[in-house]
């Protein structure tokens, strides 16, 4: 089982044992929570804690990501959030800690480190006013991550494989786009490119013909656009780093710690809006710290309802069996139903009016949900059998990228103006 | 047809067990409960059959990625296979064929409504890819996307008939016995959470729930007063599978209970007018003639338009008679043995002291089991042709097929699931603790009596959850725990199987008449010393 030539090799037990592992180390996913809800002292907020816990716990999200396409996020995420319960305790050292250990385990997290470096400069490493350095703090924070660090890649660094672990961890080689889109700013500026491919020739538009079949190709490979212009990785980074600091400035001005878990949620946003060669599963990074702030008022909810939508559709062509279709979709309609009701009880209303006409835009949102899974999902293949295969692969991405940019967009504005 | 006052039924409760729930709750009577407590308000109760459907669904769903019955295992491959290849010959095959053709791969042995419903999966799966189903060529076909299709197949039918009638069972029993609708939730997901049915249809693959779901709906329409519809609907369960005759006597003494009155009573011998008086069996009969040829007619003609495609159309070479002979002779098998496998009736486990087989011709041995099976089915029937209350007749419907379980000739381990379903379907009636934990032990025992078959299918998984699950849910307290069997002898275990489900069986048997009794009223002279004080002390305990 664990030689490791026996590529491809599944035996019926392999596969209990592994997806038992999944479900053992989702365990540290279940305590973080449980840990989440008992920080928390006023007996309101704390209601809707534990629903907050229950529905990320039971997040379609990690049954079909961890459970059905086999990855750690559980307990990632458990980790992350035991991270940020310290973070809203003011166990600022622990916190950094952890995220460190996080870090090591998977380096995705990167995407949200910049939130970290922020806030813990200014609330653990900084005094009351800036020129007020915090020395022995300072210390005890950088011995510590250095110190997990080098025990995570000291071995590597010790026999010389250095270039080629970040080689892996960074393959800079892949595309924009991963070849399913990930439903973000890109997967709407493909699908702009795709459309304007038929529409082009009227508008007397250049098409690099080259290219036309680039970004449906199916293989992880370099997207090209065929009538918009090809986006390089600087723009990418250009684009992720501006949004980042935006936000990076309110919370290191206004250190707290709701504040900060919106930077976590914005940085984790941006890199998924704008970054070079997203993955879909990427989603998490934003959803599951918004679930964390999504109590917070009528309004938070109202911009985290399209992101909860989105997200969880945009993983369905993730397990695209013809047996799993069944479980994914009924799963994902029990948690919306259940979930939002839920919400829709024990949120506070707003203190303050609100400014996007989010609802109106969700209702519809929605209604256009459901034929869209149903046609994606059902009748394509009935109508096309297995050509043009990558149609409802598009709608899929573009529909959940609108979805996904809303709620960005509001949460944003939320955080800048709250 | 209106439901009788709410306030006459209270005063009744109180007399009896406690049945609700909803009045101790939050104090945690049982997890499925605690489960279902948030859809109590009445903003989220519009959200509780939903929530109950779909969950249901996950769950069925995620056994139908175990294997089913005879994967993988060529010549003769299994249940699976004779299915899909009912499917093939009816697409292919003039109806004059079916019953012939041949009998030796997999020849068709239900009875024509199965047929019928093969035919139709049949052509729509045709339709999506006709390998499936192509004649002789097909045969022991597997397919991933066959699979997924066939299983598909189990769920629509599933949810189109077995469900709504479950659902709609629920309401009318707890309609007729008065209990609230936070309890009938709880009673409608304990119904489809009973883990045996799940694991039959879905895993092993089998299509119970389409005879089950039109017996249960027929069951529905006798407690809605709607005789006609249900025993056109009972006759078209039979007509899916002939298991269904399990429940037949029961559903036959009701009916003629109905149509029977005894002077004395009067005419109020429906619904719940009995008021305890002995069983006058020498006073004045009244028959309702009206009613009983009407339901004479229903059954008949019901009966007539499934069978009367095959009369019309027998073919050049046969006659009608011949074809409907040959159904008969193919959907009752006379000449198989006394039991199959190891089943956990009265002959397999006495087996031990007693070998049948060996002392006894089949002849003497079909006429002794004939004589025990009417002897056990005696008194339920007994007591719903005397009693015919809306209440007795899920009970009368469980003892029967408890009895004909225990006693009848040729009784497959899977036939455990007519008297398991019959006997979950009480608790839609009410929730008292005796009940639940009855309920609980028998869905258990049941499972476990099944378990060499479904190891043998690699369902293992699946049984450890369903029934976990179920423990976990409802049978929380009360049930006994087989942890400590070994599986070192084989054989042995299986009997050792056999024969303790068999006990556990007897037992529920006995309860179902008992818990009869008691709601027939029958028991009521003895409760006023002893039991009086048992159920003061019961009411205690629960309040």
């Amino acid at each position: 089982m664990l030689q490791v030539k026996n590529l491809n090799y599944a035996s019926v037990e392999t596969v209990y044992f592994q997806r038992l592992s999944v479900i053992v180390t989702e365990l540290v996913l279940v305590l973080s929570l449980r840990r989440f809800v008992n920080v928390q002292t006023n007996p309101q907020t704390k209601k809707g804690a534990n629903i907050i816990a229950l529905s990320l716990l039971l997040s379609p999200a990690f049954l079909i990501i961890d459970h059905i396409h086999f990855q750690y996020n559980g307990m990632m995420f458990g980790i992350l959030i035991f991270s940020l319960t310290d973070a809203l305790t003011d166990n600022l050292l622990r916190s950094g800690i952890l995220f460190a250990i996080l870090l090591c385990f998977k380096h995705i997290y990167l995407y949200i480190a910049p939130a970290y470096f922020a806030y813990l400069l200014r609330r653990y490493c900084l005094g009351k006013n800036l020129l007020d350095v915090r020395l022995f703090n300072c210390i005890k924070l950088g011995v510590s991550i250095v110190s997990i660090f080098s025990v995570a890649f000291g071995y590597f660094v010790a026999i010389g494989q250095i270039p080629q672990l970040l080689s892996r961890l960074f393959p800079f080689s892949r595309g924009l786009c991963h070849a399913y889109w990930a439903p973000n700013a890109w997967a709407l500026y493909a699908f702009a490119d795709r459309i304007l491919i038929h529409v082009a020739p009227r508008l007397n538009l250049n098409i690099d013909s080259a290219s036309l079949g680039s970004a449906t190709r199916g293989l992880v490979g370099d997207t090209s656009f065929a009538v918009l212009p090809n986006i390089p990785p600087r723009v990418t980074f250009v684009l992720t780093l501006a949004v980042q600091l935006v936000c990076l400035v309110k919370v290191f001005l206004q250190p707290t710690p709701t504040r900060f878990i919106g930077a976590v949620t914005l940085c984790g946003f941006a890199s998924f809006m704008f970054g070079w060669h997203v993955h879909e599963k990427a989603v998490l990074l934003p959803l599951v710290p918004f679930s964390l702030l999504a109590l917070q008022d009528r309004r938070y909810l109202g911009a985290f309802r399209p992101l909860a939508i989105a997200g969880h559709i945009s993983l369905f062509p993730l397990v695209f069996k013809a047996a799993e279709f069944p479980i994914k979709s009924a799963y994902t309609i029990l948690w919306i139903m259940v979930f939002f009701m839920t919400f829709d009880t024990v949120v506070p209303v707003a203190k303050s009016q609100r400014i996007f006409l989010l609802d109106r835009f969700e209702i519809v949102y929605m209604t256009v949900g459901v034929p869209l899974i149903l046609y994606t999902e059902l009748f394509h293949f009935a109508i096309f059998g297995s050509r043009l295969e990558f149609l409802p692969l598009m709608f899929t991405s573009a529909y959940c990228a609108l979805g996904i940019l809303g709620s960005f967009l509001g949460f944003f504005v939320l955080y800048l103006t709250g | 047809m209106a439901p009788p006052p709410p306030a006459s039924h209270k005063a009744r409760k109180r007399k009896r067990h406690v049945r609700s729930y909803s009045m101790q709750l939050p104090s945690k009577p049982f997890p499925l409960a605690s489960l279902l407590h948030p859809l109590r308000t009445s903003s989220m109760r519009r959200l509780a059959i939903p929530t109950v459907l779909i969950t249901a669904f996950i769950f069925r769903w995620a056994v139908t990625y175990g294997p089913h019955s005879g994967e993988n295992t060529p010549p003769m491959y299994g249940d699976f296979e004779a299915q899909r290849h009912w499917m093939e010959l009816t697409i292919h095959l003039p109806i004059s064929e079916w019953y012939w053709y041949d009998l030796q791969w997999w020849g068709l042995d239900y009875p024509p409504l199965t047929a019928y419903h093969s035919w139709l999966c049949g052509k729509i799966g045709s339709l999506v890819n006709p390998s499936w189903f192509s004649l002789l060529t097909s045969r022991g076909h597997e397919s991933y996307n066959h699979k997924v299709f066939m299983r598909a197949t189990v769920a629509v039918s599933d949810y189109l008939i077995y469900i709504p009638s479950v659902v709609i069972f629920t309401k009318w029993h707890s309609r007729a016995s008065g209990t609230d609708k936070y309890d009938r939730i709880i009673a409608l997901a304990i119904l489809l959470s009973s883990p045996g049915l799940i694991i039959i249809d879905y895993g092993h693959f089998q299509y119970n729930s389409v005879m089950l779901g039109l017996c249960i709906l027929a069951f529905a329409n006798f407690l809605a007063d709607r005789l006609l519809w249900g025993s056109l609907l009972f006759v078209m369960g039979l007509g899916f599978k002939q298991m269904g005759l399990y429940y037949a006597p029961a559903v036959f003494a009701y009916l003629a209970g109905l149509c029977v009155s005894f002077g004395g009573s009067g005419s109020n011998t429906r619904g719940d007018g009995g008021n305890g008086n002995g069983i006058d069996i020498g006073g004045l009969l009244k028959v309702d003639i009206q009613t009983l040829t009407l339901l004479g007619i229903t059954v008949i003609s019901t009966f007539g338009i499934m069978v009367a495609p095959f009369a019309i159309f027998h073919g050049p070479d046969k006659t009608a008679l011949e074809q409907l002979g040959q159904m008969v002779h193919r959907v009752f098998p006379f000449a198989r043995g006394l039991w199959e496998d190891k089943v956990a009736n009265f002959w397999c486990a006495t087996n031990i002291v007693f070998k049948y087989r060996e002392r006894l011709s089949t002849p003497t041995l079909q006429k002794v089991s004939l004589f025990l099976t009417i002897l056990a089915i005696l008194p339920p029937c007994l007591l719903l042709f005397l009693r015919p209350k809306k209440r007795l007749l899920p009970w009368g419907v469980a003892g029967c097929a408890w009895g004909f379980f225990l006693f009848s000739f040729q009784v497959h381990e899977k036939s455990v699931l007519l008297p398991m379903v019959a006997m979950t379907l009480v608790v839609a009636g009410g929730l008292d603790r005796d009940l639940l934990s009855w309920v609980g032990w028998a869905n258990n025992v049941a499972m476990f009596s099944m378990w060499p078959l479904l190891k043998r299918e690699g369902l293992g998984l699946q049984y450890t959850v369903l029934t976990g699950l179920w423990r976990y849910r409802v049978a929380y307290c009360g049930a006994y725990d087989y942890g400590g069997i070994v599986e070192r002898f084989p054989d042995i275990w299986v009997v050792g199987n056999a024969v303790l489900c068999f006990g556990a069986f007897g037992c529920m048997y006995i309860w179902v008449l008992y818990r009869m009794a008691e709601e027939a009223g029958l028991l009521d002279e003895y409760s006023v010393g002893g039991g009086g004080e048992d159920e003061k002390e019961r009411l205690k305990k629960v309040e």
